[in-house]
């Protein structure tokens, strides 16, 4: 019986910005060799700049976006850099775990 | 031998980390270039944009020294407003106390007989002192110059779509690997770098990036140093900058065309620089305009001080001028400049305001917020009982529109939005042979314009056509055609669509089952957006008839023809939005959906769709035929109101323009004129309220005026809208017409009369050269005269506090503005109250007149002029 660990693995990256730097990071995917990425607009929540209350009505770029790539592992470290190198100037989180895909040629 | 060529290595290790961190920081460098849309949807930015996540006083520093910019006008204009009294000295000392407080603290400065306040001191320096003496221009060298004027004919040349005769090789692998591959053979660049230039060229890198690394390790460039690097060598050809910054951070997904990235616009210049015999000193933010010392002026400043006030103080009075430097004494001004402004806008708002009688109008009409609505707004609310409001031109509804027959949809809706549906007109009656026509006449537009832009096709063009276009343009010079009142209703159209064949037409707003999934909306969309509409302007009561009108600017032979259009449209006219959002407002199933939020549309109420042309001041009502018969004599008596309020707006806005009065509706059709209308200068605030506050009150078009009930809007969901977006966008609108004023070369784009269109998007001033940005010369200037004063904007909110203050701080961008003083805020919860104005600390200080003396005159002020910049 196949588990999910016989997967294969790969890094899943998730950033957390403003939505004036989705250009920025999506560049930044797509320099490293990223297949794709999945955008979240209008993110809610509360964290270190206090409350974010999603999405307005008339302006997409002022409200929290997360761009959700997943790369070969191989690949994560350049990227990795590449996104701690912009966050050093702009507000903003990611998060790096590693996950395992059914179609890693999708990624690769 | 050329530095360059030194044994140096023309490679470099270079790995995917490296890589990504130099992608990055490429972001960060283009970050300080405002983005440049195309002229074909002009869109108003502040060119310091980029820079907002600074105060404005130290963003305009960097500016200074990043472009090489005046930021505020020269001492000697305000000088010469003090001299108008619209600034003045008790403007003056709240400005010097508010810049620095501990002056109320210091005791008075004794000089021979008399005590002089050290805020009289300041005064006196400000309206008298000495002005920093410019030194002689710093010469760019002559090698980066020549490479300046080579790049931008490169990057032209790139992004032209049908204008030149060859089109650059590999394009679709960017703008770096394509000039790579042609750049061998331009004999320019070779006459710069040397004969062995094929052969240098050959030996770079085929990547931008590695480039990039290889000439910034070169040079010795630390990593902390690379972003000035980079920004020193796209800011060569600033413009051109601001369209790769465009391509990189707006440009729809979907776009036709190349993309110019800003690493690919770094990378030809870095290596137009690596293999220049003169290299560029890569330091960066070093072109603030030489002046004398600032020793060598606060010496002269203290002298002039010590002459005119005598006495034996040198040492206090150089205490007290030396806390206030070149850049202070600017900023000073300019806050004395606003407050000015703002008491008199205050004290005018102040007073008693305007009370319905509730009787049902006539018809209410929903203008634009641009300033250019409020005095056609007033001259209609004096005709009759006519409501009026404000809200975005774009009424609400963020889609992009098809216009019948075209294969291309735009977005209508401010640009901080992206529209997630499509609305197409389609043909009412048989539009085949309509149709058809079209394409036939639009090919031959479309070859005569592409021949007229193009390099070298002009000249066959004026061979081949100049017997037409010959005769045509002499007409048109000697005899310019004259506005005429046409309000049949017929929708504006391109001339080279046939008139008489028009179909009536209609946008297809419900939801087209099986087609793209994004055509048309549902009935919930449109039930959200027409809540959304109905709740923001505050309507509660609604009159028979419902105008939305639009507004647009008809003018000829004007590059910048969409910077008058509707900025909330994305620089388009604004009657295809009026007509979708009336379409939605018709729907028998969004009332009923409406009926179940809580409001109610009376059956006998029927919106109207209008656009009002705001050069000639004509308003049309749209879709005239489609009107029910009751509608339609109630819209006939309501034409004729508008029409006669149109003369009288016209006849205001002729007290501002130069030439004939009885000829201004007709600037906009006469193609030597560089002036046809003022746009938006003179803009200054953003009132956020009921129509009741500024109903009887003359604006002078000074202000975007946004209707607001606070009652109705319990939860500040709607002032929240209004706040990140519409203000957002006056305030770009704001900035940049500060800006083209007070630095009309480097962010404005120069004399239009020197206008050359390039690649399809912009223009550059004379034959060649960078990209000219932001607004002409003749926007804002007439002559030496200015027809805008540069003041930041200021919002006036009539709202609770304490909503206004949750909705700043909860929004990091318009935080930024307000804690930054790139905008101004004032508000009071209702009628009764009070203004007061949010500091840029945090918190509310109640407004007053800057002199007390005056404030039992406020009456008074109250009817001066609110200091309309031209004083022609």
């Amino acid at each position: 019986m196949t588990t999910w660990t016989d997967l294969p693995a790969m890094a899943k990256i998730e950033v957390v910005v403003d939505g004036d730097d989705v250009p920025a990071v999506r560049d930044l995917f797509l320099d490293a060799g990223a297949t794709g990425y999945t955008a979240v607009t209008g993110l809610s929540g509360f964290g270190h700049g206090g409350h974010h209350h999603g999405r307005l009505l008339f302006n997409d770029r002022a409200s929290l976006s997360m761009l959700i790539t997943v790369v070969p592992i191989d690949r994560a470290e350049g990227l990795i850099a590449g996104i701690r190198r912009l966050l050093e100037g702009r507000s903003g989180v990611f998060f790096v775990s590693e996950v395992h895909v059914s179609r890693p040629d999708y990624f690769a | 031998m050329s530095p360059a060529t030194a044994g140096e290595p023309t490679s470099t290790v270079f790995s995917a980390s490296d890589r990504a961190r130099l992608v990055a920081d490429v972001s960060h460098a283009g970050s300080i270039a405002a983005p440049y849309w195309p002229l074909t949807a002009f869109v108003a930015v502040n060119p310091l944009g980029g820079l907002t996540d600074l105060p404005f006083g130290d963003a305009t520093s960097a500016a200074r020294g990043w472009f090489g910019a005046r930021t505020h006008l020269p001492l000697e204009a305000y000088r010469a407003e003090h001299a108008r009294g619209t600034v003045t000295d008790a403007d003056l000392d709240r400005a010097i106390l508010r810049h620095d407080p501990s002056l109320a603290g210091r005791g008075p400065l004794d000089i021979g007989t008399v005590s002089m306040d050290p805020v009289e001191l300041v005064r006196w320096d400000l309206l008298h002192g000495p002005v920093a003496a410019p030194l002689p221009a710093r010469r760019s060298g002559t090698v980066a110059g020549a490479l300046d004027e080579i790049m931008t004919g490169w990057c032209a040349a790139f992004v032209d779509e049908a204008h030149t005769p060859w089109q650059m090789p590999s394009r679709d692998q960017g703008f770096y690997r394509s000039w790579l591959a042609a750049a061998g053979a331009d004999r320019r660049l070779a006459a710069v770098i040397g004969r062995d230039a094929r052969a240098r060229i050959a030996t770079l890198p085929d990547d931008p990036a590695e480039l990039l690394a290889l000439v910034l390790r070169t040079r010795g460039v630390s990593d902390d140093q690379r972003i000035a690097a980079v920004r020193t060598w796209i800011l060569r050809t600033p413009g051109w900058a601001g369209f790769a910054r465009w391509c990189d951070q707006w440009a729809p997904e979907d776009r036709a065309g190349v993309r110019l990235r800003v690493l690919d616009l770094a990378a030809v210049r870095a290596a137009m620089d690596h293999l220049a015999p003169e290299q560029l000193d890569l330091t960066g933010a070093d072109l603030e305009v030489a002046t004398e010392s600032a020793e060598a002026l606060l010496d002269r400043r203290i002298d002039a001080a010590v002459t005119a006030v005598g006495g034996d103080q040198r040492s206090a009075i150089a205490d007290i001028l030396g806390s206030i430097d070149a850049d202070d004494r600017a900023a000073i001004w300019l806050a004395a400049h606003e407050w000015n402004y703002r008491d008199r806008l205050l004290a005018r708002l102040a007073g008693p305001i305007g009370s319905s009688d509730g009787a049902r109008p006539d018809a209410q009409l929903v203008f634009c917020i641009d300033v250019r609505s409020e005095g056609f707004r007033r001259h209609l609310e004096a005709l009759g009982a006519y409501e009026t409001y404000g809200f975005a031109g774009f009424f609400g509804v963020p889609v992009r529109w098809r216009p019948l027959g075209s294969p291309v949809a735009q977005a209508r809706c401010p640009v901080l939005v992206s529209p997630r549906h499509e609305v197409a007109e389609v043909a009412v009656d048989d539009d085949a042979a309509y149709l058809s026509t079209c394409s036939a006449t639009a090919g031959l537009h479309d070859a005569f314009y592409a021949a007229k832009g193009g390099i070298a096709s002009p000249f066959a063009l004026a061979e081949s056509a100049g017997w037409f276009a010959g005769p045509v343009a002499a007409a048109r010079t000697l005899l310019p055609p004259r506005t005429s009142l046409d309000t049949s209703g017929a929708a504006k159209r391109p001339w080279w669509k046939p008139f008489g064949g028009a179909p009536r037409t209609a946008p297809v707003v419900d939801e087209v089952v099986g087609a793209d999934l994004h055509a048309g909306l549902s009935v919930e969309e449109r039930t959200l957006f027409a809540e959304a509409i109905v709740t923001t302007i505050g309507l509660a009561e609604f009159a028979p008839v419902v105008v939305l009108c639009g507004h647009g600017s008809e003018t000829v032979n004007n590059p910048h023809a969409s910077s008058l259009d509707c900025g909330a449209c994305g620089g388009a006219p604004g009657g295809a939005s009026a007509r979708i959002a009336v379409a939605i407002l018709n729907d028998a199933e969004v009332r009923a959906g409406l009926v179940e939020r809580g409001i109610v549309i009376p059956d006998s109420t029927w919106f109207v769709a209008a656009e009002h042309d705001t050069t000639a001041d004509l308003v049309t009502v749209l879709d005239r035929d489609s009107l029910p018969v009751a509608v339609s004599a109630r819209v006939d008596a309501l034409q004729r109101d508008l029409d006669v309020a149109g003369e009288r707006n016209a006849l205001d806005r002729a007290e501002r323009l130069p030439g004939s009065a009885t000829r201004v509706r007709d600037r906009g059709r006469d193609w030597a004129q560089v002036r046809p209308e003022w746009g938006l200068a003179g803009n200054a605030s953003f009132i956020i309220g009921p129509r009741s506050m500024t109903a009887s009150h003359d604006l002078e078009g000074r202000s975007f005026l946004h209707s607001y009930v606070a009652e109705r809007d319990p939860d500040g969901v709607a002032l929240e809208t209004i706040m990140t977006a519409p203000l957002v966008v006056a305030q770009w609108i704001s900035s940049q017409y500060y800006f083209s004023t007070v630095e009309p070369e480097i962010f404005g784009a120069g004399d239009k009369m020197l206008h050359n269109p390039v690649g399809g998007i912009g223009v550059v001033v004379g034959q060649s050269g960078d990209l000219a940005v932001g607004l002409p010369m003749q926007s804002v200037m007439l002559g030496e005269q200015r027809g805008h004063d540069p003041l930041r904007l200021l919002a006036v909110v009539q709202a609770p506090l304490d909503r206004i203050e949750g909705i700043i701080l909860r929004n990091s961008g318009l935080r930024q503005l307000v804690e930054g003083e790139w905008i101004h805020v004032v508000a009071r919860e209702t009628d009764d109250d009070v203004w007061s104005f949010r500091t840029p600390s945090g918190g509310w200080e109640p407004w007053h007149l800057a002199d007390d003396s005056m404030a039992e005159h406020r009456t008074t002020l109250a009817h001066t002029d609110l200091s309309t910049p031209l004083s022609i």
